[in-house]
């Protein structure tokens, strides 16, 4: 088993690595932030210091390994836009996109479990199909058609939801007291924003819930229940839901992750707060730093995730960390 | 005595055929199909077929100009709307945008950009990751290793992101949109292909043609990737609503396909504020056509997948 | 009676120190002949309560470093916020093009070598710290922002005479250096509290800076969101408004919405397809806010192969464009065409009568082309500025009327400012057409500075009239013949076509219905010239509901 995390560890340090470097150098293909930020008619010395106070006027691999050797401090870098650290920028806003993941989370679930057992009850029903095409609805709009028309009806037609922003509570790190409340206030603000994200998501889960809950339905462990004389609610509800929830929960497990990084069209619609529009603002000003910083803590997070993953499916399943 | 003529053979062999034919035809999905035939005839003659131009402005009729600007002659009339409200004629049956082109002929070419940008972009995607996923799942420990690392450092980064920033760094085309595609993409095949290669290496006609000496490069062409090419479909069928709906939200946001070709997301991303106006024509027909492409395509993988999959089949 | 006169004399003595006007005498600093100098004194205002919430939503996503004037920007964008947080020696106000500020008399030797300002009395930073000449001199030092290198390269060094007064040493006559040191060109002249900077660090500085002006920074969000609370103890007056919360929103529509749900007071940047609501809402009012004309360029017209080359071909690109329709289209009739690439607000630019607006004829167009050698036209690269789209759009369109065809390149703001930034570098073809709109301050000679000689990066207009006329202007102390060389170079681009001007745009601001005064009388925020944004803010009054 030791050796098993080992290997998943060395893994994923690898895989980090690897996404650091592809990140830099990518980055670095998108252009010039110098000469996007000193304005025309700018005095060369002007740009030759701000240059040389960024550290681009040094040969690449200098800056590789500088930039190497910070992040192993734990150093990000300044970013050349809002002239503060990365790491202070990007946690400041994580818990932002944090609150908006979970609720677009548990919206995709309270849509999708539900339906989806509907589905899986009564299959080939009417409410199969239904539940069918509602899903397939839901993965094939786009979120930003979904948010636009959210905005249109419920914040300027109807005036019930507010249409910008998160809301004035704010969870800041060094005030312990906003660390429960933030996640609970200003929900009016949150509800279209999750709605638009979870939406796609829903579909998603109406799928795995069905096709968990039909598995599960089919297998021996329920025709032997179901043989008992155990009566068919029970069944359902203690039996056939609780067996089925590990691939669901798997599954939603790597959506959240998934929708906190590809909140990007959603957080710009509804100018939210968060660390995808964080990196889009970057991506547009060539922010360096800021991307850098920004993508590797988004791939942080998901190797975490896989590693923990890995490691729980390694300790239940023994074939896993016996095969190669 | 009697002999069978050859006629009722051939009557029941034809008789077969329609038998199997229509119960073919049953498992069909028809819907996705028929609407796919409808976006894919719509793109493939766009050019022929669609009334105006999709980039100069239409020529107002007469009246036009009086009834809107109070002018006798004027170069375009803007935001007209929709044939069926006050203001709109069939000459322009779903409106005109803010520029005075016509709405439907411009849903017509970018149905042609859709398709293009996320046929050739799945395909190129699926190529890629195909080939590599081959290679590490057959090529031996060091491939598959570096391969894998690879793979997985690439499905770290959100698609999205990644399409944004590759955009950057050169100018936004048509054909960069479809590179971007492939290189976010591919990724998701090797993963998948690998794990078929794995099980497939093991298989007795491969070990056979191992143990006969044929070459690899052979054995791969030859038995892996003709068998991998169901899971591969199945994949394909599915990333290309994928590969729409990036490509609608690259555009969006600024990244994808530059003005002023008629790509439908950059037609939602130009017209948000018309939305606002209560011109919703401009924003919801465009939004409707890349549903029903998204949904078409995943209706029909879906299907594949059904097919393709025994397990699934009975369900 | 006798009781009485001293009585009167106090009287009298107090009336008299309490009435401050620009008659009053100034005791002279700097000796020898000076140079006139037009500086509208400081209008004192009334101290009493500040009241309500004032939100603003600016168009793009806030920068923490605007509130360092030591490296301030070239971008006159940053200024928004040194008028809330700083305050400068002289600045653009609404009642003058320059007015004092924290300096109450200025001087400029005749020679321009010698500058001499003295600050006005009891001048405090947020802290409580006294303003002095110390905090003028380290901050004129230890600046490293837009012109650091011409203020140090010139300077000779600086004399504080008194902790009110400073004179500047130069080593040879430095005749911008007024105008440069306006806090409307400029960052240097925005004082910077020495002892805290060198305590709190550059870091530090940005995230809680310190400055003399009306309000203090309480919190930010980096890059979504600046809240500031006034500050009661500014020279001028008590800030009308007591919190002004800045919001970085990009997306128009999401502006829009702000301001018709009332979560926003003021939107910036309300251009295009949001313009006609904006214009129907009984409930919102708004301000045309003319900033400064768009104009085309033409880079590498003059070489080789280039089909603008031919002064025809560029007037006739000129003939081409409908202007009076494009307003119409694009900003609801709200702009102006203009004849001149430079706006009215600076004194020395061509407008009126001696820049027309240039004339629309199509057959003529057609002509000119024709006798260019071009019957059936050419194609070309479209460079707009982001993300007005649109506009080139139909620009491209009035220009397929005479057979020059376009291809749009669109570019985000960043990436298109670096290209133009780079000039040549940063364009290279020769068939290329670039839409671009400038509004800096500092007169007409910052603009030719930038755009219109063959010594700067970002120029692609290189012609040896301008130059000879240039190398005059730049030798002359003469500031009448100094205006004189500057409007003969603008009339050569103009009559030439090197630049074709189009109108003047208006970037209209959206204002909510919580804004005082109620109706049209709101736009008096706007009066501040060569401001594209409404400053001052300690004057902003709002309802006080909030």
């Amino acid at each position: 088993m030791k050796k098993y995390i080992l290997v998943r560890a060395l893994y994923s340090v690898v895989t980090l690595w690897l996404l650091v470097t592809i990140i830099f150098g990518l980055v670095r293909l998108t252009g010039d932030p110098v000469a996007m930020k000193a304005e025309a008619g700018a005095d060369p010395a002007y740009v030759a210091q701000l240059r040389h106070s960024w550290g681009l006027d040094q040969p690449l691999h200098r800056q590789y390994m500088g930039f190497i050797g910070r992040l192993l401090r734990g150093d990000f870098g300044h970013s050349f836009e809002k002239s503060l650290p990365v790491r202070d920028i990007y946690f400041e806003r994580l818990p932002n996109s944090l609150k908006l993941g979970f609720a677009a989370f548990l919206i995709s679930l309270a849509l999708g479990v539900p339906f989806g057992m509907l589905s899986a009850l009564k299959v080939n029903s009417v409410w199969d199909n239904a539940g069918k095409v509602i899903a397939l609805l839901g993965l094939s709009m786009p979120g930003f058609f979904v948010g636009l028309v959210l905005i249109i009806v419920f914040g300027i037609q109807l005036g019930w939801l507010p249409v910008l922003g998160k809301g004035s509570s704010a969870f800041v790190w060094s005030a312990p007291s906003t660390w429960a409340t933030f996640w609970f206030r200003d929900w009016a603000h949150l509800a279209m924003p999750a709605f638009a994200l979870g939406w796609y998501f829903s579909g998603a889960m109406l799928r795995i819930t069905r096709s968990g809950m039909l598995d599960v339905l089919g297998s021996d462990y329920i025709k032997l229940v179901r043989l008992k004389g155990v009566p068919e609610a029970v069944v359902v509800a203690k039996h056939a839901l609780k067996n089925s929830m590990i691939p669901v929960l798997t599954f939603a497990g790597l959506n959240l992750l998934i929708m906190v990084n590809v909140s990007v069209v959603i957080e710009v619609i509804f100018n939210w707060p968060g660390v995808g529009q964080l990196l889009y603002d970057a991506l547009s000003n060539r922010d360096f730093p800021m991307v850098q910083g920004v993508v590797l803590m988004s791939g942080l997070l998901i190797v975490l995730l896989n590693f923990t993953i890995d490691v729980l499916y390694g300790y239940v399943d023994p074939r896993i960390r016996l095969s190669r | 005595m009697a002999t069978i003529p050859i006629a009722t053979d051939q009557t029941v062999a034809v008789l077969r055929v329609a038998r199997r034919g229509y119960r073919a035809l049953q498992n069909v999905p028809v819907i996705p199909l028929l609407m796919l035939g409808v976006l894919t005839a719509m793109a493939i003659l766009a050019p022929i077929v669609a009334p105006h131009s999709k980039l100069d402005p239409v020529k107002p009729l007469r009246g036009q100009c009086l009834a809107k600007f109070n002018m006798p002659d004027c170069p375009y009339v803007d935001n007209a709307p929709p044939f069926w409200a006050a203001g709109g004629t069939l000459d322009t049956p779903l409106g005109t945008d803010s520029l005075g082109r016509d709405v439907l002929s411009r849903l017509m070419h970018g149905a042609r950009i859709s398709l293009i940008v996320a046929l050739t972009g799945t395909l190129f995607a699926g190529a890629i990751g195909t080939i590599l996923g081959v290679l590490a799942g057959y090529m031996g420990r060091w491939w598959d290793e570096i391969i894998m690392r690879i793979t997985d450092a690439w499905l770290t980064l959100p698609s999205l992101v990644f399409a944004i920033l590759l955009s950057s760094v050169r100018e936004p085309s048509l054909w960069n949109v479809v590179l971007i595609l492939g290189l976010v993409f591919w990724s998701r095949y090797s993963r998948a292909v690998r794990g078929e290669v794995l099980t497939l290496r093991e298989r007795d006609f491969v070990k056979l043609a191992e143990i006969n000496g044929i070459d690899k490069l052979t054995i791969i062409r030859r038995h892996l990737i003709p068998n991998v090419m169901n899971t591969v479909m199945v994949l394909f069928s599915l990333q290309v609503g994928v590969a729409v709906i990036i490509e609608a939200s690259l555009s969006f946001l600024g990244f994808g396909v530059p003005p002023p070709e008629p790509s439908w997301g950059l037609m939602m991303a130009q017209e948000r504020e018309s939305l606002m106006e209560g011109r919703w024509w401009l924003e919801v027909f465009p939004g409707i056509c890349i549903t029903m492409l998204v949904l078409s395509a995943n209706m029909l993988g879906d299907w594949l997948r059904v097919r393709l999959d025994p397990q699934l089949r009975n369900r | 009676m006798t009781r009485g006169l001293p009585l009167l004399l106090v009287a009298l003595t107090l009336v008299a120190t309490s009435y401050r006007d620009a008659t009053a005498q100034h005791a002279p600093i700097l000796n020898g002949a000076l140079a006139k100098l037009d500086i509208k004194p400081a209008q004192i205002g009334a101290r009493g309560t500040p009241k309500g919430t004032l939100t603003i939503a600016m168009h793009f996503a806030l920068d923490p470093g605007w509130l360092d004037p030591l490296e301030h920007s070239y971008a006159i964008t940053q200024m928004m916020y040194d008028y809330l947080v700083h305050d400068s020696m002289i600045k653009p106000m609404p009642y003058g093009y320059v007015a004092y500020g924290l300096a109450e008399h200025a001087e400029l030797a005749a020679d321009f070598r010698r500058a001499a300002f003295r600050l006005r009395p009891g001048l405090k930073f947020h802290d409580g710290q006294p303003l002095t000449t110390a905090d003028v001199k380290w901050t004129y030092e230890n600046f490293k922002g837009a012109y650091a290198k011409l203020f140090h390269d010139k300077l000779e060094h600086i004399q504080v005479i008194d902790d009110r007064t400073i004179v500047f040493h130069f080593k040879e006559p430095f005749i911008d250096f007024m105008d440069l040191y306006n806090g409307g060109v400029s960052g240097i002249g925005w004082i910077v509290p020495s002892r805290y900077y060198d305590k709190a660090g550059r870091d530090g500085f940005k995230a809680k800076p310190i400055g003399a002006g009306p309000y203090k920074l309480v919190s930010q969000q980096a890059g979504v969101q600046m809240v500031f609370e006034a500050f009661d103890d500014y020279w001028r007056r008590t800030p009308a408004t007591k919190t002004i919360v800045v919001k970085g929103i990009r997306d128009g529509a999401a502006r829009m919405a702000g301001l018709q749900t009332g979560e926003l007071d003021v939107a910036f940047g309300m251009t295009g397809k949001l313009l006609p609501r904006l214009m129907s809402d009984r409930n919102l009012r708004w301000d045309p806010n003319f900033t400064g004309p768009w104009w085309l360029m033409f880079p590498g017209y003059n070489e080789q192969g280039s089909p603008f080359r031919d002064k025809r071909v560029r007037q006739a690109v000129s003939l081409a464009i409908n202007r009076s329709f494009l307003v119409k289209q694009e900003t609801q009739d709200i702009s102006k065409p203009w004849g001149n690439w430079i706006s009215g607000e600076n004194r020395d630019a061509l407008q009126g009568a001696e820049a027309p607006v240039p004339e629309y004829n199509v057959e003529k167009a057609k002509q000119l082309m024709k006798q260019a050698g071009f019957p059936d036209g050419f194609e070309v690269e479209y460079l707009p500025f982001p993300p007005y789209f649109d506009m080139g759009e139909r620009i491209l369109t009035d220009l397929r009327t005479i057979g020059i065809r376009g291809k749009l390149q669109s570019l985000e703001g960043p990436a298109f400012r670096a290209k133009i930034g780079q000039g040549r570098k940063g364009v290279p073809g020769n068939r290329t057409i670039v839409q671009n709109i400038d509004p800096r301050a500092g007169g007409s000679k910052s603009n030719i500075a930038v755009y219109a000689v063959c010594g700067s990066t970002a120029s692609f207009v290189c012609e040896p009239q301008i130059e000879a006329l240039w190398a005059k202007h730049q030798a002359s102390l003469d500031p009448v013949e100094r205006e004189r060389l500057v409007k003969s170079i603008q009339r050569i681009l103009l009559d030439e076509y090197y630049f074709v001007p189009i109108y003047l745009n208006s970037f209209v601001h959206g204002i909510g219905p919580r804004v005082l005064p109620e109706g049209k009388a709101v736009s008096k925020y706007w009066d501040t010239l060569n401001a594209p944004y409404p400053w001052p803010w300690e004057v902003w009054e709002v309802k006080a509901d909030r």
